[in-house]
C-alpha cells in the first residue's frame, strides 16, 4: 500500500510524490514541504499540511498509519454557515444535540479521526458517525461549546458538516425496519423455546407419553404460540381483515389463515383433547416476518439513493448580484443558501466548486466536469452564452453564471424526481405469489367452509360439530401456504447464491421474473462498454530528429501538472523520467503550454496550435484521420514547430465483443445509448458489433427511449454504471449497473455486476432464466399438491396429523428442487 | 422426584429464554441494529473508547 511522506526521495517515477495527507500525486517541485517533525514531508497544498499539522498536534498522527481504502483526492475546502444548522440542532435534556451529513468521509478510520478529534473538544459529550450513512450524532454541553465550533472543527479537518434533514418518508422507512426487527426477534425466540415442546409431544404421539406431561406441554405450548401470533403476528391479522374488507385476498390473508387456523385449531384440542400444531402456526409467521425484514432493508437502502442524488447539488452558492441589479456589489460575493436564490440571479462559481443551479455562463472561462450528467467522457470548455447544469464541477476557472432554474426545475431536481416516480412504479418482491394467491385463499376459504356445512348438515353424524370441523381445519392445513410461500422465496435464494458466486448481486425477486423475459438489452457506452478513461493509442511523429518516445516525454512533462483526464492518460504513458518544466500555463478547452530547457512547449487541439500561429505543414490528412475515427488529438509543437501527434480514445472492455454475440443468440436485441458525440460513438458501437445506436442523449432522453421500447411491448434491460444512467436504469424493467459505478447507479439498479465484466450481463439473464423456471416449477407442483390434497381433505380422507405430514413433505420437494439452482 | 425435575428444568430454560429475549430487545432499543457496516472496522482500533477519552480532559 502506498503511504504518503515515504515517497519524498522520487525515485523511478520521474519526480512525483504523493501529498502526505490526501495521497494525491504531485510533480515535487511544486510539492509544499513541512519539516516540523525533523523529517521532510511533502503535501499538495497548504489546505492539507494544516489538516496534516492538526492531526498530529491533536495526537492523532495514527490516521496515516491505519488508514486503509483512502481514495486519493484533495479533500473538501468548502466551510458551514451555522445558520444552516439551526433546524438540526435542538434540545436533549441538559445538553444540545444535532445530526449532521458529513461529506468527504473516504475510509473507516475517517470516522475514527472524526469521533476522536471532535470528543477532544471541550464540552462535547457524545460523537457517534455511522460509517454506512456517514451521518454523525453529537451531543455537547451549550455553557462549553457551539455548534459553530464543532463545525469549524469538523471542516479544518477537510470534511464538509451538511445538516441532516432527513425526510418524512426516510424516517418512516425506519420506523418500520426497527419495528419488523422487534416483531422477528420476538417470534423467533419464542418459536425456538417451541420448538423444545414440540419435539417432545412429536415424540410422545410415536412413542407414548404420560397424559399428564403432554397435557402441560400443549398448554406451554400455548402460552408460547400466543404472543408470536397476536404480538409478532398483527401485522398480518391486521392487514388482512383490512383487505378483506375491501374485497381483497393478498399473500397476507393466507399467512394469517394458515396460522390462525392451526392456532385455533391447537386451542381447541388442547381443550378438548387431541394433536396440537401451535409449531405450524408460530413457524409460519416467524418465516414471512424475515422476509418482510430483508425486503424492507432493501427499500431503505433505495431511499438512500435520491438522498445520495440530492447531496450532488451544493447547499449554498456565492452571489454576485441579485437579478435587475445592474451594479456589482462592491463588499464581494454574498454567501447564501440556495433557496434565496432566485432566476435571474448572478453567481459565481470558483474551480473545483459545484456549480449550485441550472443557468448561463455570462463571465469567465473554464472546464467543466459534467459527466455525471451526460456521460461525456471529457470535460466540456464553457464560456460567456454556454448552459450550466446544477451538481457538475467547475474544473479550472472562475465563471459567472446568471441562474436560470432553480429547485425542482433544475435538470437534476428532475433526474431525482425521474428516480423517484419509476421506484414507485416498480412491483414488489411478492408480486409474483400475490397474483396467484389472490384467487387461491378465496378459494381455500369457502372449499373449507362447503366441507364444514356438509358435513355439518349432510354427514353420517349430521348436527354434530366436532368430525365437521376437523374436516375444514385438514383442509385448511393442507392447504396452508408453506410451499406455496416458500416456492417463490427459496428459488430466488437459491439463485442469488450461484450469482453471487459470479460476482453479481440481484436486489430482489421480481428481477429475475422481469430479466427472464429480456429481449432488449441497452448499454450505456462510457465505463460500461468501455473502460472509461482515454488511453493513448497512437504516436506520430511529424518533425525530423524526433522518436515517439522524445515526443512523448516531451508531452508527459508538461501535461503532469494538468488534472484533465487526458493529460493523466499521456503522463501515465511515459516510460521515462518527466522532464523540468518551468512557465505552465492551462488553457481550458485548448490545452497546456510550459518551457523545457528554454523551448516553449505547446499541446493541444489544433484549435490550440493555430491560434499559436502553428501550422500543421502537411499532418492535416493524419490529424483529420484521426478526428473523423472519434479518438481525441493533442497535437505536440516544441519551439514554434509541429513535432507530433498523440492520439488518445476510450478503449472498449475486454468481453464485449463476446457478450453482444451471445446476446443476439439468446435472442435479445442489443442497443447503445451515450451522452457522448456521434464520432466516438460509432468507433466503440462498430468495435463491439452494435449496430442500433443512439449517441448525444441527455439523461431523461435515455429514460424516454427506454420506455418507449417498452411501451412497444418489449422488455427491456439496461446496463450503465453513472448517474446520467439513474433514470434509465430505474426505468428500464431490469436495471443492471456495473463494477464501480457511482453510488447512486448502484441504489437505482436491480442487479450489480460487481468485477464490472461486461459479459456477466449475458449469465445474469441466463441464470435468470433458470431461476424463474425453477419458481414456476414450485409454484406447479405447490398448486398440483393442493388440487389432489384439497378435495381428499375436504372428503374426509385426511386426518388433520397426516394433512401436516403432507404439508411438510411438499415443502420439503420446494426445497430440494430450489437448491439444485445454488450447485449451477 | 422425576416429574418435579422436569418442571424445575422447563423453569430454568424458560428464564434463559426470556433473559435472551430481552437483551434482543434492550439491543434494538439501545441502537445496536442501526450501523452494521462500521462496528467491524471500530473493532480494530485498539486505544481507549471515545466517551472516555472525552471525560479525561
Amino acid at each position: 500500500m502506498r503511504r504518503g511522506g515515504l515517497q519524498v526521495g522520487g525515485g523511478p517515477d520521474g519526480g512525483r510524490v504523493l501529498c502526505a495527507h490526501c495521497l494525491s500525486e504531485i510533480v515535487r517541485e511544486d510539492a509544499v514541504l513541512d519539516d516540523a517533525g525533523g523529517e521532510t514531508v511533502p503535501f499538495c497544498c497548504r489546505g492539507c499540511l494544516a489538516i496534516y499539522r492538526l492531526i498530529n498536534g491533536e495526537g492523532l498522527g495514527d490516521f496515516y498509519a491505519r488508514r486503509q481504502g483512502w481514495r486519493p483526492g484533495p479533500p473538501e475546502t468548502a466551510t458551514a454557515d451555522p445558520s444552516l444548522f439551526s433546524e438540526v440542532v435542538r434540545q436533549a435534556g441538559a445538553g444540545m444535540e444535532a445530526d449532521l451529513l458529513i461529506a468527504g468521509i473516504r475510509c473507516a478510520s475517517c470516522v475514527w479521526l472524526i469521533e476522536r478529534a471532535l470528543s477532544r473538544l471541550n464540552g462535547v459529550e457524545v460523537v457517534r458517525l455511522n460509517y454506512a450513512t456517514h451521518r454523525a450524532r453529537i451531543r455537547w454541553r451549550p455553557e462549553e461549546t457551539s455548534i459553530e465550533e464543532i463545525l469549524r472543527r469538523i471542516c479544518s479537518l477537510g470534511y464538509t458538516p451538511k445538516p441532516y434533514t432527513g425526510s418524512i418518508y426516510r424516517e418512516g422507512l425506519d420506523r418500520e425496519r426497527k419495528d419488523l426487527l422487534v416483531r422477528f426477534g420476538t417470534a423467533a425466540f419464542f418459536t425456538m423455546q417451541l420448538m423444545l415442546y414440540t419435539v417432545a409431544l412429536y415424540a410422545g404421539y410415536f412413542q407414548g407419553m404420560d397424559p399428564l406431561y403432554k397435557k402441560a406441554f400443549q398448554f406451554i405450548s400455548w402460552a408460547l404460540a400466543t404472543p408470536v401470533l397476536f404480538y409478532s403476528g398483527h401485522p398480518f391479522l391486521r392487514n388482512s381483515l383490512r383487505g378483506v374488507r375491501r374485497g381483497l385476498f393478498g399473500m397476507d390473508v393466507l399467512v394469517a389463515l394458515g396460522s390462525f387456523s392451526a392456532y385455533a385449531y391447537s386451542v381447541y384440542a388442547v381443550l378438548t383433547g387431541g394433536e396440537v400444531y401451535f409449531d405450524t402456526a408460530s413457524m409460519i409467521v416467524t418465516l414471512v416476518l424475515l422476509g418482510r425484514l430483508l425486503e424492507a432493508g432493501a427499500r431503505v437502502r433505495a431511499g438512500e439513493a435520491v438522498a445520495a442524488l440530492m447531496t450532488l447539488q451544493p447547499k449554498e452558492a456565492r452571489l454576485l448580484r441579485k437579478a435587475g441589479e445592474r451594479r456589482t456589489d462592491d463588499s464581494g460575493p454574498l454567501t447564501l443558501p440556495l433557496r434565496e436564490i432566485e432566476p435571474g440571479d448572478v453567481v459565481s462559481v470558483l474551480p473545483g466548486e459545484k456549480i449550485p443551479l441550472d443557468g448561463l455562463v455570462i463571465d469567465g472561462v473554464s472546464e467543466v466536469d459534467e459527466s455525471m450528467l451526460t456521460g461525456e467522457s471529457s470535460p466540456g470548455r464553457k464560456q460567456a452564452g454556454a448552459e450550466v447544469f446544477a451538481g457538475t464541477v467547475n474544473l479550472n476557472g472562475r465563471l459567472v453564471v446568471e441562474v436560470k432554474r432553480t429547485g425542482g426545475d433544475t435538470v437534476l431536481s428532475q433526474i431525482v424526481k425521474a428516480v423517484e416516480d419509476a421506484q414507485a412504479r416498480k412491483a414488489p418482491l411478492q408480486a409474483v405469489a400475490d397474483r396467484v394467491v389472490r384467487w387461491f385463499v378465496p378459494a381455500v376459504l369457502s372449499v373449507a367452509l362447503a366441507t364444514f356445512l356438509l358435513r355439518f348438515f349432510f354427514g353420517a353424524d349430521t348436527a354434530v360439530l366436532a368430525p365437521a370441523l376437523m374436516n375444514a381445519v385438514s383442509v385448511l392445513v393442507v392447504a396452508c401456504p408453506c410451499a406455496l410461500g416458500l416456492a417463490t422465496p427459496l428459488a430466488i435464494l437459491s439463485g442469488s447464491a450461484a450469482a453471487a458466486r459470479r460476482g453479481l448481486l440481484v436486489k430482489g425477486g421480481d428481477v429475475y421474473e422481469r430479466a427472464s423475459g429480456v429481449d432488449c438489452v441497452v448499454f450505456d457506452k462510457t465505463g460500461t462498454l468501455t473502460e472509461g478513461r482515454p488511453a493513448v493509442t497512437d504516436v506520430v511523429v511529424t518533425a525530423d530528429g524526433w522518436s515517439a518516445e522524445r515526443l512523448l516525454r516531451y508531452a508527459a512533462s508538461v501535461e503532469a501538472f494538468s488534472e484533465h483526464p487526458v493529460s493523466s492518460a499521456i503522463t501515465g504513458a511515459c516510460r521515462e523520467p518527466l522532464l523540468e518544466v518551468s512557465g505552465f500555463r492551462a488553457h481550458p478547452g485548448l490545452g497546456v503550454e510550459g518551457r523545457i530547457g528554454g523551448g516553449r512547449v505547446l499541446a493541444g487541439n489544433g484549435k490550440f496550435l493555430s491560434i499559436h500561429g502553428i501550422g500543421f505543414d502537411g499532418s492535416e490528412g493524419v490529424y483529420e484521420g484521426f478526428v473523423s475515427a472519434g479518438k481525441t488529438v493533442v497535437a505536440v509543437a516544441v519551439a514554434g514547430r509541429l513535432c507530433g501527434l498523440i492520439a488518445l480514445e476510450d478503449t472498449l472492455k475486454k468481453g464485449v465483443k463476446e457478450v453482444v454475440g451471445s446476446l443476439g443468440r439468446m435472442g435479445a436485441g442489443v442497443m447503445m445509448l451515450t451522452g457522448d458525440n456521434p464520432g466516438a460513438a460509432e468507433r466503440i458501437a462498430g468495435e463491439a458489433g452494435i449496430t442500433d445506436m443512439t449517441a448525444g442523449v441527455t439523461p431523461l432522453e435515455k429514460a424516454g427511449i427506454i420506455r418507449h421500447r417498452k411501451s412497444g411491448g418489449a422488455v427491456v434491460a439496461m446496463v450503465g454504471d453513472g448517474i446520467n444512467d439513474a433514470p434509465a436504469l430505474t426505468e428500464a424493467d431490469v436495471g443492471i449497473a456495473v463494477g464501480r459505478a457511482t453510488d447512486v447507479a448502484i441504489e437505482s439498479a436491480d442487479a450489480v455486476i460487481m468485477n464490472g465484466r461486461p459479459e456477466l450481463v449475458a449469465d445474469l439473464l441466463g441464470l435468470s432464466k433458470k431461476t424463474f423456471r425453477v419458481v414456476k416449477q414450485n409454484l406447479f407442483w405447490a398448486f398440483s399438491y393442493n388440487v389432489i390434497a384439497v378435495p381428499l381433505a375436504a372428503a374426509g380422507f385426511l386426518h388433520p396429523v397426516i394433512s401436516a405430514v403432507l404439508m411438510a413433505s411438499s415443502s420439503l420437494i420446494v426445497v430440494g428442487n430450489s437448491l439444485r439452482l445454488a450447485r449451477t | 422426584m422425576e416429574m418435579w425435575s422436569i418442571f424445575f428444568l422447563i423453569a430454568v430454560v424458560s428464564c434463559l429464554g426470556a433473559a435472551a429475549w430481552l437483551v434482543f430487545l434492550w439491543a434494538v432499543r439501545s441502537g445496536q441494529f442501526e450501523d452494521l457496516e462500521g462496528p467491524k472496522y471500530r473493532m480494530l482500533e485498539d486505544d481507549t473508547p471515545v466517551d472516555r477519552g472525552a471525560e479525561e480532559e
